[in-house]
């Protein structure tokens, strides 16, 4: 025991810990009927953990070219001791980490946690959500099997179709005019290299101003926080959030048990592209809607219209703390409620349906 | 009354506390577990994409020859009788069938429809359309490495 | 130098033997273009008729060798003016009847010493295989449809034999033959349907030929002979497939079938597999029902029905052990189970059950059935390591559902230390 003290002490005599520790004694969360909403950052945080962990056991054995990017792949899951559950649960815990994402940035939207002084945390997480769906999109194509192959081309292909920056774009993403082994070798760079940089600096904003500003209260709830007694955050929050994390971790075990996430067959650039190619489930509702819209809209190409309308979206989305002018004095605009609720019908309805192969 | 209850509350916490470590403990072995497996290399040290150790030199003598694998598509390893080391695609280009090294012939041979290929590979009697796919061949000391697509 | 008049006089006597040996002055040696006056004017005349010769003679294997226009038409090949180049008197001669072809061929090519200089890697004997087939019976008889040399080679442009561009050229000599025989009405005459190139268009020998450009693959010719065409006898065609196909014809040998066959004047192959439409053969065509060879000659209930019944339903067997255990392995692969060993088995199933196919021709039971025996020992051996990894898929399972219910109880244990905390 008393190694421990006096290791504690002379860390703390060099460093000022002890500051840190009051403040981690004091941080408080808030009590009220929407409390749980407070468990998703955390519970997004722990995937991103599993993912960093699972990530980098990968790459021990991973290689990113066209010629031996599926025979690694293969390799891992059938040669090396647990690498078919290392590679199945870095599949899983990437789509559960984007679930819990969404659902953590839907709950602050709804409660109105954006609101000022909260601007550059709603920002900083709006940044690391795109940056999310950058890792799923890099990440799915370094297995080089068909269905990733095709999806990224198809994906690329969109991003293609930005006005002005378009074919610098497509060229800038596939490392040339197709995706072939230079795109894999570029997605590579992006998925372990420079995405997870800006992450990490993101994320660390992220986290440093929630510590800073507390735990938001929604203001119809302010009442009935003040009559109940705030959960201490050490140690009975970070137990509660330690149950949340074992539940995704029993998830994780659940998914990588009953449904293994499967090898596929090797891409073949040169082979037509499959039936039924579809992106990763948190695409869908783009890509359902881009095929939905007509060719042409007012004379403008429909693919054009939807990108247009999905920037302006993301852009009214992104700039919501400055647009919902009441929400700084507590009084949030219904407008805005209502439009969150709306986007998100929209986004959980046209998922589900597109999953259930209505629009096939 | 008070000091059974404060008793039975000692007793409660001490078996959630064993409790506690315990699984807590067992999951993180059972995390960690699998990853320090994971990080050891398993026996075939490298992913087989193009490139297999064949066979040994000094177990292949002139006029010989072996099948090997490339996973699980077989080819052949022959050393001609004049010493030279080759390697070819062992699926016959007739029906797929593993061709093998005749001593006798002193040539590939495929068994199923009496089809002869060359040193060289090339098809020279039976039904065979094609040439064998030729592979490169690399001698390291006593180590015959087989290369595909080079 | 040599009088004028002997070289006339000369030149007299090779034009009334009737164009049996090239003039001399019209062949030039070996390996240089012939130089020739004939060609000069021929090229700008405006019937196309007279100057399509010249063009085409730009090509030809003959001129390039130095053989002159003259060579087969007479004339001198160096007079600038038309009426001494196309002098009669010196041979001259316009057009060649058809009848006349092979004897002007065969002056320079049943010449050996002559040949010698030129080519000596080709053969002398075309003309002798010639009078002997049926074109040749048929020309001898004044019948002037028939295919001659030039039918097939060319007149002008002609190109060596191993030039793709060549129309005897393997994967040419189709439609060359075609061009006569592809005609139903022509070949009525002779008692031929005209479907045979049609027939043969759909056979596995022509796909070989024209899509996998295996040069070996038969063509008309390999059976047929090319200048001593003729229509082949009942045993010389199997011959013909025997040089490649040589296990089938060796089991065949030794089949009840060689004697029967011969017995009843049937061709050994051709009465299974058929002539010119020689399909890719299949499993299913054995037996005595509709579509069904055996049934040919056998009904179910005689020894060879029985047989041949017997042998179906082991080939069936096999086919259907491999296709169910592959879709099995398959699927354990793309699970992302290592199956290398399996597919190894697979391979040797597959192998088996081409050796098995193999006995087809032996048409006895017992060889065929240690085949498929074979068939279904590898595919069995594929199956029990499908098997296996399908096991290993659910022991994964169960381990993992045992790490569930320890990560479970940890989070059991939080909530239970939470509330104690929070009492």
């Amino acid at each position: 025991m008393g190694i421990f003290k006096r290791l504690w002490a002379a860390l703390d005599e060099r460093l000022g810990l002890a500051p840190l520790v009051e403040f981690a004694r004091h941080k408080e969360v808030p009590r009220h009927r929407y409390s749980w909403a407070y468990y998703f950052g955390g519970l997004t945080l722990f995937f991103l953990g599993v993912q960093v962990v699972t990530g980098i056991l990968l790459l021990l054995y991973y290689r990113p070219t066209a010629e031996a990017a599926f025979e690694s792949v293969q390799f891992i899951v059938t040669r090396v001791p647990f690498g078919w559950l290392v590679r199945s649960i870095h599949s899983w815990s990437a789509n559960l980490m984007i679930l819990s994402a969404f659902a953590h940035m839907f709950s602050v939207y709804l409660l109105g946690a954006y609101a000022k002084p909260r601007e550059l945390t709603w920002w900083s997480g709006f940044a690391l959500l795109l940056l999310a769906m950058g890792f799923g999109f890099s990440g799915y194509l370094l297995p080089w099997n068909e269905l990733s192959f095709f999806a990224t081309r198809i994906g690329t292909d969109i991003a293609g179709k930005t006005p002005l920056v378009g074919g610098w774009l497509l060229r800038f993403l596939r490392g040339g005019d197709d995706v072939t082994g230079a795109t894999l070798t570029r997605f590579f760079g992006f998925h372990v290299a420079l995405l997870p940089m800006i992450t990490s600096a993101l994320l660390a904003l992220h986290l440093l101003l929630i510590q800073k500003q507390g735990m938001h209260v929604p203001e119809k709830l302010a009442p009935e926080a003040k009559s109940r007694p705030p959960i201490p955050f050490v140690p009975n929050f970070a137990l509660r959030e330690a149950t949340v994390w074992l539940g995704g971790l029993a998830l994780l075990a659940v998914l990588a048990a009953f449904f293994p996430w499967e090898l596929g067959v090797k891409a073949d650039p040169f082979a037509p592209a499959p039936a039924g190619i579809k992106p990763e489930w948190y695409f869908l509702f783009m890509f359902e809607t881009l095929k939905l819209l007509p060719p042409h809209v007012l004379g403008i190409e429909g693919e054009l219209v939807g990108l247009a309308l999905f920037t302006f979206g993301g852009l009214v989305w992104f700039l919501v703390p400055l647009l919902d002018r009441g929400s700084e004095r507590g009084k949030r605009s219904p407008l805005f409620l209502l439009l969150g609720w709306l986007v998100l019908a929209y986004l959980v309805s046209f998922t589900a349906l597109s999953l259930a192969g209505v629009f096939q | 009354m008070a000091a059974n209850e404060t008793e039975a509350t000692v007793g409660r916490r001490t078996f959630i506390n064993w409790l506690l470590g315990t699984s807590l403990g067992a999951t993180l072995a059972a995390a960690l577990y699998p990853m320090l497996r994971f990080v050891i290399p398993p026996e075939v040290g490298e992913s087989p994409t193009n490139r297999v150790l064949a066979g040994k030199l000094s177990e292949l003598p002139p006029n010989t020859g072996r099948v090997f694998r490339f996973g699980a598509k077989p080819g052949i390893l022959l050393r001609t009788p004049s010493g030279e080391v080759r390697a070819f695609s062992a699926i016959c280009t007739h029906l797929n069938c593993t061709v093998q090294y005749r001593p006798d012939f002193q040539h590939l041979w495929c068994a199923c429809h009496n089809g002869h290929y060359d040193l060289q590979g090339k098809n020279i009697a039976g039904p065979p359309p094609r040439p064998l796919e030729a592979f490169k061949v690399d001698v390291v000391g006593d180590d015959i490495f087989v290369t595909k697509g080079a | 130098m040599i009088p004028r008049a002997v070289l006339a006089l000369a030149c007299l006597a090779v034009a009334a033997t009737g164009l049996a040996a090239p003039r001399p002055g019209t062949v030039g040696p070996p390996g240089k273009a012939a130089v020739d006056t004939c060609l000069d004017c021929h090229r700008s005349l405006d019937e196309t008729r007279l100057s399509q010769p010249a063009e085409q003679a730009a090509t030809d294997i003959h001129r390039l060798q130095g053989i002159t226009c003259a060579g087969c038409h007479g004339g001198d090949p160096r007079a600038e003016d038309p009426e001494a180049a196309m002098n009669p008197a010196l041979g001259f001669v316009g057009a060649i009847a058809p009848t006349a072809v092979p004897a002007l061929c065969s002056s320079c090519h049943s010449d050996p010493s002559f040949m010698l200089r030129y080519a000596p890697n080709i053969p002398t004997d075309q003309a002798a295989q010639y009078a002997t087939s049926r074109h040749g019976l048929a020309l001898a008889k004044g019948d002037t449809r028939v295919a001659t040399c030039t039918s097939c080679h060319g007149a002008h442009g002609v190109l060596p034999a191993d030039d793709a561009r060549s129309p005897v050229y393997p994967s040419r000599i189709v439609a060359t033959c075609g061009r006569c025989h592809a005609d139903a009405a022509l070949m009525r005459a002779y008692g031929i349907s005209g479907n045979e190139v049609a027939d043969y268009q759909q056979s596995v020998h022509y796909a070989a030929l024209t899509q996998k450009n295996d040069l070996s693959a038969p063509t008309c010719n390999d059976c047929h002979g090319s200048h001593g065409a003729t229509p082949p006898g009942v045993s010389s065609v199997s011959n013909v497939c025997g040089t490649c196909h040589l296990t089938q014809r060796e089991l065949f040998d030794l089949s009840p079938h060689k004697e029967a066959f011969a017995s009843i004047e049937q061709p050994a192959c051709e009465t299974c597999h058929g002539n010119h439409a020689v399909h890719t053969p299949d499993d299913t065509w054995i037996g005595v029902g509709k579509d069904q060879v055996c049934g040919n000659c056998h009904v179910a209930d005689d020894p060879g029905g029985q047989v041949a019944a017997q042998l179906a339903a082991r080939l069936t067997g096999a086919n259907s052990a491999i296709a169910a255990t592959r879709e099995r392995v398959a699927r354990a692969e793309r699970a992302g189970m290592l199956m290398d060993e399996a597919l190894v088995q697979l391979e040797e199933a597959h192998q088996a059950l081409v050796l098995a196919r193999n006995q087809v021709h032996a048409a006895a039971l017992a060889p065929l059935a240690r085949e498929t025996g074979s068939v279904l020992a590898a595919a069995a051996k594929a199956d029990r390591l499908a098997q296996a990894a399908e096991d290993e898929i659910r022991f994964r399972r169960t381990g993992l559902a045992v790490s569930l219910v320890v990560i479970l109880l940890a989070a059991v244990a939080l909530l239970l230390k939470t509330r104690s905390l929070e009492r």
